[in-house]
């Protein structure tokens, strides 16, 4: 272990097996097994059993067991980033000397490459999923079950579900806008969505909220940011659209490459990055309400704000990149190699402290909880 | 031994007493009414009262059409009574099990063969047809012997028996009974019992022939609980003198084939289970996190797939609360953020209260709004969820790979309770939990490579992962002489059965040349480990009888102490209350007082102990051990004695008692100024667990389980004077056995010190 390895010292007895006792021969427990007929290395049981040959290991000795005090998955190994680099141009002689035939270095050797080349394309521009579009039989489409055979169906399968996605995202997507513009028409009335965020910055305002007499006041205020952040949320949202909208297109005609490179990639690794992309966008969404919610605020200390703003600025062109060829924003935070199939975290970890970081900036962007921050009575 | 036998028999009747009473008069009742001439007219559609049903049926020489033909009849062969509609409806669906295909075939092979091995996917309806099958042929009227059915759990053969006592239209506990380790529901005209695999081990103590039976199904046998496999090696002997005896073996599919070559190639019928397709993912590289791998995976397929619950397993309590959090909040998230469906997330595991327990059969939610997408239910629970309870709905299972297990280490003694990797057979099984209603999906989190190379074949049974100690006791009393070559499935370690063997000898159980002793034979009366048992029985040596009984219940139920995540600090507060500073043995005394003093004040119980974060369910079930133990203790002589509270040898009588059965489970400390402590003998280092009450380090403390949790650590320990070690167990604490050290130093100065002691005493007189 390297030394930044998390430090674990542990005492160990002077006989942590206690060996003493095992080698005693003496005890009582090996006279009387002795005296029964057993001799050390043996079984117990039935002599000549027939169900002998399924015994275990653990019939000899005592069960060992391994404290786990990590929550490595099953086959993950601890130092992962430890291995040896640099080896793969030696795996071809290495695999010789271990008399491997050359048939099996050429294809392990081509399995390397084909790892490596998926691996490079999902890093540089991420994974691209894919709909079902059903089975092309002679000249004729079929549904997916018309085709038998494991592997297409498991497939197929794979797809579906992924395609269950994907509509998922666009229905989403177009039921939004939709409120919105619905929103828009009768400006007065507040929309579902409205209510829902009215609601939020209610509460938000309650728990701080003394009877003061300027209740009218503030409901005013409060009429007008919220007229604001419709507008803004509108064009934020038409924003969205245009920069989503291309990426479906793109999708299938890259596909078939990815698809092809990358025969190894298993389901599970795309759904989880589907999933992960999934999370991805409602944050992007999320974000950007934010950071509309900020610019509508009122005008008060420039600075942080435009600090804020050019932080968010460079991530939501990020974000726009990835958007634009729906890549998989997995990359910048897993580590070259890491070999794990779960992207590594960005999720909860990084998610609660954006949440964090959003409610701050949430709680500057209004001015009655600022108000109340620097206890000023207005 | 004789006046012994019978008192055990009695004690475990005398529970239900009462109800027997009025269920024989009952009975008697029925059987007048039947024999009552004046009264033939009532029962005369088709057949009279002389003629049963049940005549066409010839014991052992039936067909299942004539079983069938009588259940169709609209008489109860069995109590006389006419059959209720429920009966009826319940039979259409009996008729469509998957066994019931089968029945001619079982028959043909279950009087063809002694032992039978029969292999029954789940839900096939083995364990609750099979039984009545064997009780249409066994005609239990005729010779007054039982068939016997054991289930490795006590819920499940509480649950089953009342659904078959519902199937054959009888009262629960007259034709059909059931028979757990403190509950006895069996009557005089009892003919078939459901009973716990250890019950049935329990009985035939005392009738080593179980003769009481003409045949006996043993199910689940594929779970390889302690007590089927006792049970396997014993009735594979019975069966050869007691050619009478038929024997069923029921497991799953996986090892049928080693259960037939167990039992002489026993022949083998199988009967396809009504389960689907289950498709199984892989990743395809290990997981860093498994925790948080399937917290996503759980998400993925409540965002993605459609409707059904989930099944997701993993280790432990905590784990399994931190997880249900997790989920929640993402789910809260996602409804919020993109309009997904709602999801209950229900935990399970052991210690759970039953009222939550039963939670995970609530249906899932609704759909948030009409047409929006469909609830659904996620399930996180321990490897309970992989056999014990059948759950229905559930379409995906997530599987990490990992559970938790007890494995015992005979040379230091301590029972490990570890996260380690399951076993194929078990992912298997968790899978197929995925397929019960319709095709199904299981998520494993590690690769196929992992699954092929570090998992092994089968789980560990029970027999090679626990303390013998009891068991070879058990088998001692069983009259099992030869123990090397007791022909057991799976032979224990010889190590294992060393230290049993070990234990025993310095307990006074057995004496030096193996053999039972009068205390040894006192012991095995107790359900209890021998060590606990022999504490018992020598309490009264130290005139606190009723105190170690009560102890003894304590700890032979699950923690009494209630320490909610959300108020560890007032739990703690509380027990605080109860904390006696010598240790937690006497702690566990002051909260059962207390718990019986409010109750005998009328206090609101359920109440009481939420107030003082106890559990009502363990303290009540603790009574009720304690009340069964009095019994036994009764029946055998042993005196309940007490010292009055205010003697000031109160507690000291109740420290030196724990030592006549714990003197195996003593620790030192390693040095002043240190945590760490030394097990007497064994050497090992130990730590003491953090739920103790002791503040004060003491230097000798006896303990009650060694366990490697995080580390080696001792629980329940109380404070003790070395000078009690060498006056109560002068056999262990022998000084030449030790090996030179601290604690032969120590101990050493103990000695000199007494004997100095004395001198001065003998000199002052």
């Amino acid at each position: 272990m390297g030394l930044a390895g998390a430090k674990n010292k542990r005492k160990l007895g002077t006989d942590p097996n206690n060996t003493k006792w095992s080698r005693n021969t003496d005890s009582f427990g090996q006279r009387m097994l002795r005296s029964q007929g057993w001799e050390p290395g043996q079984y117990l049981g039935a002599k000549d059993a027939p169900h002998a040959e399924w015994h275990t290991e653990a019939s000899s000795t005592h069960i060992r067991v391994v404290l786990k005090d990590d929550q490595l998955g099953l086959g993950a190994k601890r130092n992962n980033g430890d291995e040896c680099t640099g080896l793969d141009a030696f795996q071809t002689l290495l695999g010789r000397l271990n008399g491997k035939s050359e048939t099996t270095l050429e294809a392990e050797q081509k399995a390397r490459e084909d790892v490596k080349l998926s691996l490079y394309v999902e890093r540089k521009l991420g994974t691209i999923r894919f709909v079902k579009g059903g089975w092309l039989v002679g000249d004729q489409m079929k549904e997916e079950d018309v085709v038998k055979g494991e592997e297409p169906q498991k497939e197929a399968e794979e797809e579906s579900s992924t395609s269950s996605a994907v509509e998922e995202v666009k229905e989403k997507r177009s039921e939004k806008k939709s409120k919105k513009r619905k929103a828009d028409q009768d400006a007065d009335e507040s929309s579902a969505k409205e209510s829902k965020k009215d609601k939020k910055s209610k509460k938000r305002k309650t728990s701080g909220d003394t009877e003061t007499d300027d209740d009218l006041a503030k409901a005013k205020r409060k009429e007008k940011k919220r007229k604001q952040r419709k507008g803004s949320d509108e064009q934020d949202s038409e924003t969205h659209s245009t920069s989503e909208e291309p990426a479906p297109a793109k999708e299938t005609t890259k596909d078939v490459e990815t698809s092809d490179l990358e025969p190894k990639k298993s389901k599970k690794e795309k759904k989880d990055k589907k999933d992960k992309k999934d999370k991805k966008d409602k944050e992007k969404r999320r974000k950007e309400k934010r950071a509309a919610d900020s610019e509508s605020s009122k005008a008060g200390d420039d600075i942080s704000k435009e600090k804020k703003r050019r932080k968010d600025g460079g991530e939501s062109t990020s974000l726009a990149e990835e958007a634009l060829d729906t890549s998989v924003p997995s990359t910048g935070s897993t580590p070259a190699g890491s070999g794990y199939s779960t992207p590594v975290p960005g999720s909860t970890k990084y998610l609660s402290r954006r949440r964090f970081i959003a409610q701050k900036a949430m709680a500057f962007a209004d001015p009655v909880a600022l108000n109340q921050i620097f206890m000023i009575k207005s | 031994m004789a006046d012994r036998k019978s008192g055990v028999k009695r004690s475990s009747v005398d529970g239900d007493d009462a109800q027997d009473s009025k269920r024989m008069r009952m009975g008697n009742g029925d059987a007048n009414v039947k024999m009552n001439p004046y009264l033939a007219h009532h029962y005369e559609n088709g057949q009279s009262d002389s003629k049963s049903p049940l005549d066409v049926l010839e014991r052992h020489n039936t067909t299942a059409l004539q079983a069938v033909k009588v259940e169709d009849e609209d008489v109860n062969p069995w109590t006389g009574r006419p059959h209720t509609q429920q009966y009826f409806k319940i039979l259409q669906t009996r008729r469509d099990l998957p066994v019931q295909k089968q029945r001619q075939e079982f028959l043909d092979m279950y009087h063809s063969s002694q032992i039978l091995v029969f292999v029954g996917e789940t839900g096939s309806g083995k364990t609750t047809q099979i039984p009545q099958y064997v009780l249409f042929d066994e005609r239990p009227d005729l010779n007054g012997k039982l068939i016997a059915c054991t289930q490795p759990r006590r819920v499940a053969a509480m649950s089953v028996a009342q659904r078959v006592a519902n199937e054959l239209d009888v009262e629960l506990g007259e034709e059909v009974g059931y028979s757990i380790r403190f509950e006895n529901r069996t009557g005089p005209k009892t003919m078939l019992k459901y009973m716990t695999d250890g019950q049935l081990l329990r009985e035939s103590m005392h009738d080593n022939d179980m003769s009481r039976y003409s045949c006996i199904i043993l199910d689940e046998a594929h779970e390889r609980t302690l007590a089927t496999d006792i049970l396997m090696a014993l009735l594979k002997q019975i069966a050869a003198r007691r050619k009478d005896l038929k024997i069923i073996v029921m497991s799953a599919t996986l090892d049928a084939q080693k259960f037939q070559s167990y039992f002489y190639d026993a022949p083998l019928l199988a009967v396809p289970g009504r389960t689907h397709p289950v498709e199984i993912f892989y990743t395809p590289e290990p997981e860093r996190d498994y925790v948080e791998a399937s917290v996503r995976t759980v998400l993925q397929i409540h965002a993605t797939e459609p409707e059904g619950d989930i099944l997701l397993f993993l280790t432990g309590e905590e784990e399994i609360e931190d997880a249900c959090r997790r989920i929640s909040l993402e789910v809260d998230d996602m409804i919020r953020e993109s309009d997904a469906g709602p999801m209950k997330v229900y935990p399970l595991y052991g210690t759970l209260p039953p009222a939550q327990q039963q939670r995970i059969f609530d249906k899932a939610p609704e759909p948030l709004r009409k047409g929006g997408r469909p609830g659904r239910k996620c399930i996180v629970a321990t490897n309970i969820a992989e056999t014990s309870l059948t759950i229905d709905g559930i379409v995906y299972v997530v599987d990490p790979g990992f559970s938790k297990q007890k494995i015992y280490n005979p040379r230091t003694r301590v029972e490990s309770l570890l996260v380690s990797p399951i076993s194929k057979a078990s992912a298997q099984q968790r899978a197929g939990r995925a397929g019960r209603t319709r095709p199904g999906k299981c998520f494993r989190l590690y690769t196929e490579a992992a699954f092929k190379k570090e998992l092994i074949e089968q789980t560990y049974p029970e027999i090679l992962r626990s303390n013998l100690a009891n068991t070879v006791l058990e088998l001692k009393k069983l009259g099992v002489q030869d123990l090397v070559h007791f022909d057991l499935m799976d032979p224990p370690a010889p190590e294992t059965m060393m230290r049993a063997l070990e234990e025993l000898n310095y307990l006074a159980c057995l004496d030096d040349d193996g053999e039972l002793t009068r205390l040894g034979g006192l012991a095995s009366e107790f359900p209890l480990d021998p060590a606990l048992a022999v504490m018992l029985i020598s309490s009264p040596e130290f005139y606190c009888s009723n105190e170690m009984l009560s102890i003894t219940a304590l700890l032979s139920v699950p923690q009494i102490w209630v320490r909610p995540n959300n108020a560890r600090k007032r739990a703690d507060e509380m027990k605080q209350q109860f904390a006696h500073p010598d240790g937690d043995h006497l702690t566990l005394l002051n909260a059962y007082h207390a718990y019986k003093g409010a109750e005998q004040q009328g206090e609101d119980m359920k109440q009481w102990c939420h107030e003082h974060f106890l559990s009502l369910r363990h303290l009540a079930s603790a009574d009720n051990v304690r009340a069964q133990l009095k019994r036994i203790m009764e029946t055998h002589g042993i005196e309940l004695v007490s010292t009055p509270f205010q003697d000031k040898n109160y507690y000291t009588n109740i420290r030196r008692a724990l030592l006549a059965g714990f003197f195996m489970q003593v620790a030192m400390r390693e040095s002043s100024n240190s945590k760490v402590y030394k097990t007497v003998k064994d050497d090992q280092l130990v730590m003491i667990h953090p739920s103790t009450v002791l503040t004060t380090p003491y230097d000798w403390v006896v303990y009650n389980e060694f366990v490697l949790t995080t580390k080696q650590y001792v629980r329940t320990v109380t404070n003790i004077r070395p000078e009690w070690l060498l006056e109560i167990a002068p056999v262990y604490y022998d000084l030449d056995t030790f090996e030179k050290g601290e604690i032969k130093s120590a101990l050493t100065r103990i000695v000199d010190k007494v004997r100095r002691r004395q001198a001065m005493k003998g000199g002052s007189s």
